[in-house]
């Protein structure tokens, strides 16, 4: 039995056509993959089945029924339920009030918070989905949280359900779990559709896999007729090696200094205890460890957000007082944060006005407070194709670029930033393989141009090869301190849970 | 030449730019027209309501047009400085209710430097210079207090400045105006004395009223719109705007000092705001009265939402509302209050409130078939 089928759908955005006549069958109990290059047209089509946009032209049909979507909220009437990369929980509230919210149960007018409870404690137990009912969402690490999202739409009686990166934003143990979830739901007869970069997985896991290249269906293989390789050159239309190059390491003077730092979190406690470490210029360190192990508070600290309870910074030999954003860019530091829409861009500006935040200031972008438009967009032009943008209209507003372009914009504009630091969370998150490829090699040619790099990444393949130095967080401490050739992704992993340490070679 | 003329003034338009426009003129229709039936349900002619209205609006030539158009702009330019006060910090993210402090602070200055002895002998020519620097200075600094409250001590803008307009009108109200500043009792003057010759605003169309004052507002006016979109400084502003309301943080990553503007952005549009009470004081007052009529502030909160917070657009809707105040006594031959202007005025705030929903019906209009309207429309892409 099919669960879904598009047919003939075409999307046409002014001056972009995301959807170009693309016909999709999902059978039933399926975990139906799709994959494609930024861009691609992914999302978009996602959010047509959802409701949240309207195909210009097309059919859809749920379980056999043609039908008309026009909101999602039509697309959870038709049993069909979407979990977003945001997720779209209230953090204030509890994890039963977050699940329940919209359509509580109640006894008479007034809310009956016991019911609720017990509602959602038989969800979790019937899909195997572990979660503290009783916990506020805010105190929830994304994997729990995105558990959370799972089980408000299972709660509505969703029977296809949709996601958008799930794994982007999750640690590899946190996938695990996901994917442990994903075959409980398939086996409770669910159908699943998601969207992923992740090449590995999807081989993985789906029963089939449809590639979409410029809004065009590319074509659809089985589960294991195809490789990563062949699933990676019908991606991206080429080979790809995703081997990293290795290049010379030539440590020189040290830009970055921390020492004793100690930091508190969002939440008020400390989440970075007493850390120290040096970044020198041409070399990257890289920082593993599971998310919510001290990674944003170092960030923080380091950027200027929030002030450090204990211990120093110094750069370029000078211990800064005070670190705000302004001041520490100043210096010289180029900032890659990890949460795009807060930190990395402001949606509605357009390419051009984005690209040039934080060295707006300088020559040729301005001259005494008068920015040059003709400058700007020349240099724009140029980083767009350089960072390969699509669409490469300077004039896209950001919140209209696909999620993986809205990256690329961001490392486009921080990286042609004059720094001689670079601090890069996650800078591959959202990318298809090849614009990771592309992010690897400016990676290494900026680190041989003699730039400080620290690298925090979830991605152990991606910190064993690009690194030089590796120290790992575990609970807010450096428990270990290795380089890539004397490790290995098993032994990472260790150190990342505190299950080993490795003794620190230098401070 | 064209070509460098469109690029400085449009830059890169929308396929829909023309949205823009047509929606707050769209509200505005809608609320001379629920007027309309407002008037017709109350028994009398809309026909004659509104012919009295825009006859004596300054609008149209007719009868005592001088002396109506005159009159229009002279309300108008006050109108514009408190709507670009808004505007200004609306563009910043801010919500600035302070324009009427600013309004009488500007005001109170501007009467005190009118009439004080050292500035008083001076030649015109460098006494009015003077009182507009003087009050640029005290509006904007009682913009930027609200401004430093918000950037320092994290004091939400809207408590902020409500206090302060307040604290300014008993300081002035209830103490300077009758204190200090209160003219000789032999001179039988209640409120300031009457500012000098040299301060009063030079006259541009006599026998009328109407005074330079128009001609500033406009050139401020281009001078906002100059620093919004060609400067590295609006385009800080504009970065905070997008992003302040919602949380966001890119500007403050990318190493904007974000404290330091929204001072200055405040400081800037109490610094202009002020300018209305000032064109108030030394063009059609010339003292501050013991009772201020007020309103300027909060009606510039409607002129720059009509406006749509855009300089030009701020202009416009500042030009509308001095014309409907100026021909609203005339309403009253038709038999109808003369707060009528106020009510059309709120309701066309009350449509622009709702312009997602005329925007969306607009785009359905225009494209004939109702497909893919939300996302034209900039509905949020991943
Ligand atoms: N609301 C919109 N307005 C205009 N163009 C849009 C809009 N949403 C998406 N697009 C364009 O449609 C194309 C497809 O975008 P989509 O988000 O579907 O890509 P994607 O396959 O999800 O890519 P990614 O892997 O980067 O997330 C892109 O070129 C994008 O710029
Ligand atoms: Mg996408």
């Amino acid at each position: 039995m099919k669960a879904l089928e598009v047919k003939d759908i075409v999307k046409q955005f002014p001056g972009v056509l995301a959807n170009d006549s693309i016909n999709l069958s999902v059978n039933k109990g399926e975990i139906y993959a799709i994959v494609g290059e930024n861009g691609a047209g992914k999302s978009t089509l996602m959010k047509i089945i959802y409701g949240l946009y309207t195909p210009t032209s097309g059919e859809i049909f749920v379980f056999d029924k043609k039908v008309d979507i026009k909101t999602p909220h039509d697309a959870i009437g038709l049993k069909i339920g979407m979990v977003h990369q945001e997720f779209m929980l209230i953090p204030r509230f509890t994890v039963t009030q977050n699940i329940v919210l919209g359509d509580e149960p109640s006894k008479g007018i007034v809310f009956d918070y016991k019911k609720a409870l017990s509602e959602v404690k038989e969800l979790s137990k019937k899909f195997g989905l572990k979660v503290d009912p009783a916990e506020k969402v805010a105190n929830l690490p994304v994997g729990i949280q995105q558990r959370v999202e799972i089980l408000k739409i299972l709660r509505r009686g969703a029977e296809i359900l949709i996601f958008d990166e799930p794994t982007a934003v999750l640690t590899p143990e946190e996938t695990e779990d996901l994917f442990k979830t994903l075959m409980k739901l398939k086996e409770n007869g669910k159908t699943i559709i998601f969207i992923s970069h992740k090449l590995k997985e999807v081989i993985a896991i789906a029963d089939r896999i449809a590639v979409l290249r410029r809004g065009k269906l590319q074509g659809i293989v089985e589960k294991g007729k195809t490789s990563e390789v062949e699933l990676a050159r019908m991606v991206v239309g080429r080979d790809v090696v995703l081997k990293i190059p290795k290049a010379e390491t030539k440590v020189r003077e040290t830009v970055v200094s921390v020492r004793d730092l100690t930091v508190k979190s969002k939440r008020g406690i400390i989440g970075l205890k007493e850390v120290s470490f040096d970044v020198c210029a041409g070399e990257i360190v890289g920082i593993a460890g599971v998310e919510g192990n001290g990674q944003a508070e170092l960030v923080n600290a380091l950027i200027g957000f929030t002030r450090p309870v204990k211990g120093t910074i110094a750069f370029d030999s000078k211990e800064l007082r005070v670190i705000t954003p302004f001041n520490i860019r100043k210096k010289g530091m180029a900032y890659i944060p990890k949460d795009r829409k807060m930190r990395g861009l402001v949606l509605p500006f357009r390419s051009r006005e984005n690209i040039i935040m934080g060295q707006h200031t300088l020559y040729p972008f301005s001259k005494n407070g008068v920015l040059n438009n003709i400058e700007i967009d020349k240099f724009t032009t140029k980083k767009l194709e350089e960072f390969d943008v699509r669409p490469r209209d300077i004039h896209t507003r950001a919140r209209n670029l696909s999620g993986g372009n809205q990256q690329k914009l961001i490392l486009a504009k921080e990286m042609s930033m004059e720094h001689k630091f670079l601090l890069a969370s996650q800078p591959t998150r959202g990318l298809d393989i090849g614009a990771m490829e592309f992010v690897y090699h400016k990676l290494i040619e900026e680190k041989e141009r003699g730039m400080a790099i620290l690298l925090i990444s979830l991605e152990l393949s991606e910190i064993l090869g690009l690194s030089d130095r590796i120290l790992v967080l575990y609970n807010g401490e450096i428990v270990g301190e290795t380089t890539p050739d004397k490790t290995n992704e098993e032994e990472l992993g260790l150190m990342m849970l505190g299950l080993k340490k490795k003794k620190r070679v230098t401070k | 030449m064209k070509d460098v003329f469109k690029r400085f003034f449009f830059g890169k338009r929308e396929k829909y730019w023309w949205m823009n426009v047509l929606v707050p003129l769209v509200s505005i229709l809608l609320a001379f027209i629920v007027g309309a039936i407002f008037i017709k349900i109350t028994g009398r002619s809309p026909v004659v309501a509104y012919k009295l209205l825009f006859g004596a609006s300054g609008l149209f030539p007719g009868p005592y047009w001088k002396s109506h158009f005159s009159e229009m702009l002279l309300s108008s330019s006050m109108y514009i400085a408190t709507g670009l006060g808004f505007a200004i910090a609306a563009k910043g993210g801010l919500f600035n209710i302070g324009a009427e402090g600013h309004f009488i602070v500007g005001g109170i200055t501007a009467a005190y430097l009118g009439y004080a002895k050292p500035f008083a002998g001076l030649p015109k020519f460098i006494h009015l210079p003077l009182i507009i620097v003087g009050v640029i200075l005290a509006g904007g600094i009682w913009g930027a207090i609200a401004g430093y409250l918000k950037a320092k001590r994290g004091i939400h803008e809207v408590i902020t400045t409500i206090m302060l307009n307040w604290i300014a009108l008993y300081l002035i109200e209830a103490w300077l105006v009758i204190g200090p500043m209160k003219a000789a009792v032999e001179t039988g003057i209640s409120g300031t004395p009457y500012i000098s010759l040299s301060a009063k605003l030079p006259k541009i169309l006599p026998p009328t009223r109407l005074n330079i004052s128009i001609i500033i507002i406009l050139a401020v006016t281009f001078l906002i719109w100059y620093l919004f979109y060609k400067t590295t400084f609006g385009y800080e502003i504009r970065t905070m705007g997008h992003t302040l309301i919602f949380g966001m943080e890119a500007p403050k990553a990318a190493g904007i000092n974000v404290e330091r503007k929204t001072i200055q952005t405040m400081f800037i549009a109490g610094a202009v705001a002020a300018l209305g009470g000032a064109f108030m004081v030394l063009g059609v007052l010339f003292q501050y009265p013991p009772i201020f009529e007020g309103g300027y502030g909060f009606d510039g909160i409607a002129v720059a939402l009509i406006g749509q917070n855009e300089p030009l657009g701020v202009v416009l809707a500042g030009i509308l509302i001095g014309a409907l105040r100026t021909g609203a006594t005339t309403v009253q031959l038709a038999h109808i209050p003369k707060t009528f202007p106020s009510i059309i005025e709120g309701f066309a705030v009350g449509f622009i409130a709702l312009q997602m929903l005329i925007r969306y019906w607009l785009m359905k209009l225009v494209r004939g078939r109702k497909k893919s309207v939300q996302t034209e429309m900039g509905g949020g892409a991943k």
